[in-house]
């Protein structure tokens, strides 16, 4: 069992059900976020368009925050959720350095890091992570990878346009998107600044712009 | 459609790591350094190295010490520290710097009962596992650095360089100081630290410049990491540290060698002290200044 997540960004609208959904289900203090949802704004009046991205653990097959943990706090379930175990925690914040998703957190009330888990606690007594029982439009889609009829698998089969934070990171993330864009993942990326690489000159002309 | 912008978000705390952080790799550069640079001179000169014989194990063993120290006091569960060795997981750089800086402490406490006892051969038993554990001690940090994923102008190899040199800069400054002090370095002995404080400085001046032309090839956020750091929020520590680091130092270390006036290479140690954190401090908290999301 390879347990993912998947979002599909046309769903999504924003509304922040799934945010306080995991804040109230897993007690998370006021200045944190297990799950945050992103907005960003593309365009110029009048042709503009707002983008909406759940951020939350990627879950990585590959994890930073796993292999730099001093203590193995942060270590992998049989069913491929990154855990944490608080009562093991040392609080050297490494883990917060190593995750390229800024999704791990220090809990200022047991001073141990913490994060996202998939709800491992709900899925351990067969229900679905709180997020998902939330949205209102089932933007969020959890489930099996490893299981070729489960919804996720299915998703990721008929979409071609599936994408995930930071891939050249070779963190291999099992969480997914579909149906968004580019800038929704990496807004930096609208913008290519002009100066030199390491084997071009990246010089835009005045009537295109620089982005 | 042109550009993207975020407009709303609630990225978590940006530094985690502060100035504990900074003065972890501070004072572990001047320990190390105090150890390689004290070490070169022991086997240049054995007939004249009661000054290193000395100094190389009470520099090494403070400056340790405040290393540690500060690394405890920065877990938000200081308490557990003693976890790191029960529960140690060595895919971890923090893991196997805790084993080797451990290592190290007990090469450094036998170098100073050599030099308490008087017992020379001591010491000279645990030179080479004593070299090998201050260069990983000196090391171990580019390594947490390099696996700290998501900050991308922090590179392994050139954090490792950048780092001996911080403590070969770090090293000849603290003997610089001492000498002038006490008056116990003879002016051979004077000329050649200024000519590794020199060298190090300006090879290590040489590594930020480069880093922060090509760094910003690397991403678009290296791109904006280069831009904070040499125009931002954080440029006057940067550009601070640059100064006194590496300009002050080179040029009054420079006068102190070629005039003769050793007087200058007092206030050229201290400069390249001062200079050292500042322009680590910039290093460490520039990259954390930009959300990740």
């Amino acid at each position: 069992m390879r347990l993912g997540f998947l979002v599909d960004l046309s769903r999504c609208m924003g509304c922040m059900a799934c945010a306080v959904s995991c804040k109230a289900e897993n007690n998370v203090p006021l200045e944190s976020w297990r799950l945050r949802v992103k907005y960003i704004d593309q365009g110029e009046f009048p042709e503009t368009k707002r983008h909406y991205v759940p951020l939350r653990c990627n879950h990585c097959e590959n994890a930073p925050c796993e292999r730099i943990c001093p203590v193995s706090a942060l270590h992998y379930l049989p069913n491929g959720i990154v855990n944490v175990d608080h009562t093991r925690c040392i609080g050297c914040a490494s883990c917060m350095m190593a995750c390229p998703y800024n999704a791990i957190y220090i809990d200022p009330l047991t001073n141990s890091a913490d994060k996202c888990t998939y709800c491992a606690h709900r899925i351990e007594v067969g229900l679905m992570p709180a997020c998902v029982v939330a949205c209102p439009t089932h933007a969020n889609i959890f489930g099996d990878l490893d299981d070729p009829e489960s919804e996720i698998s299915k998703y990721l089969q008929e979409h071609r346009d599936v994408m995930v934070r930071k891939p050249e990171l070779n963190t291999k993330p099992k969480h997914f998107y579909v149906r968004g864009s580019t800038v929704a993942l990496d807004p930096l990326a609208s913008e290519r600044p002009e100066g030199f690489t390491l084997f071009t000159e990246v010089k835009f002309l005045e009537h295109i712009g620089g982005h | 459609m042109l550009g993207a912008e975020v407009t709303f978000d609630v990225a978590l705390p940006k530094v985690v790591w502060g100035w504990l952080v900074s003065t972890n790799m501070w004072a572990k550069s001047i320990s190390t350094g105090a150890f390689f640079v004290g070490l070169y001179f022991i086997k240049k000169y054995p007939d004249q190295d009661a000054f290193f014989r000395k100094w190389l194990p009470i520099l090494g063993l403070i400056f340790i010490g405040i290393t540690l120290l500060v690394t405890i006091l920065d877990l938000h569960h200081m308490f557990r520290f003693w976890k790191i060795f029960l529960f140690a997981h060595f895919t971890s750089a923090v893991t196997l710097g805790a084993w080797v800086v451990s290592a190290y402490v007990l090469i450094l406490l036998i170098a100073f009962w050599s030099w308490v006892t008087g017992n020379r051969k001591l010491f000279d038993r645990v030179v080479i596992p004593g070299f090998i554990f201050a260069f990983f001690s000196t090391i171990y940090t580019a390594g947490i650095l390099g696996q700290s994923t998501g900050r991308e102008v922090w590179i392994f190899s050139a954090e490792m360089i950048s780092m001996l040199l911080s403590a070969t800069l770090a090293g000849s400054a603290a003997y610089l100081l001492i000498g002038s002090i006490y008056g116990s370095l003879n002016e051979k002995m004077k000329k050649e630290l200024g000519y590794i404080l020199f060298g190090s400085a300006g090879l290590l001046a040489a590594m930020f410049i480069g880093e922060l032309v090509f760094a910003k090839m690397h991403s678009e956020y290296a791109e904006k990491v280069v831009e904070i750091l040499a125009f931002g929020e954080v440029a006057p520590w940067f550009w601070g540290g640059m100064f006194l680091a590496f300009i002050v130092p080179m040029v009054l270390v420079g006068i102190a060698t070629e005039k003769r006036k050793y007087e200058y290479a007092l206030l050229g140690s201290i400069s390249a002290l001062v200079g050292l954190w500042l322009i680590k401090h910039a290093w460490l908290i520039a990259p954390q200044s930009l959300p990740l999301s």
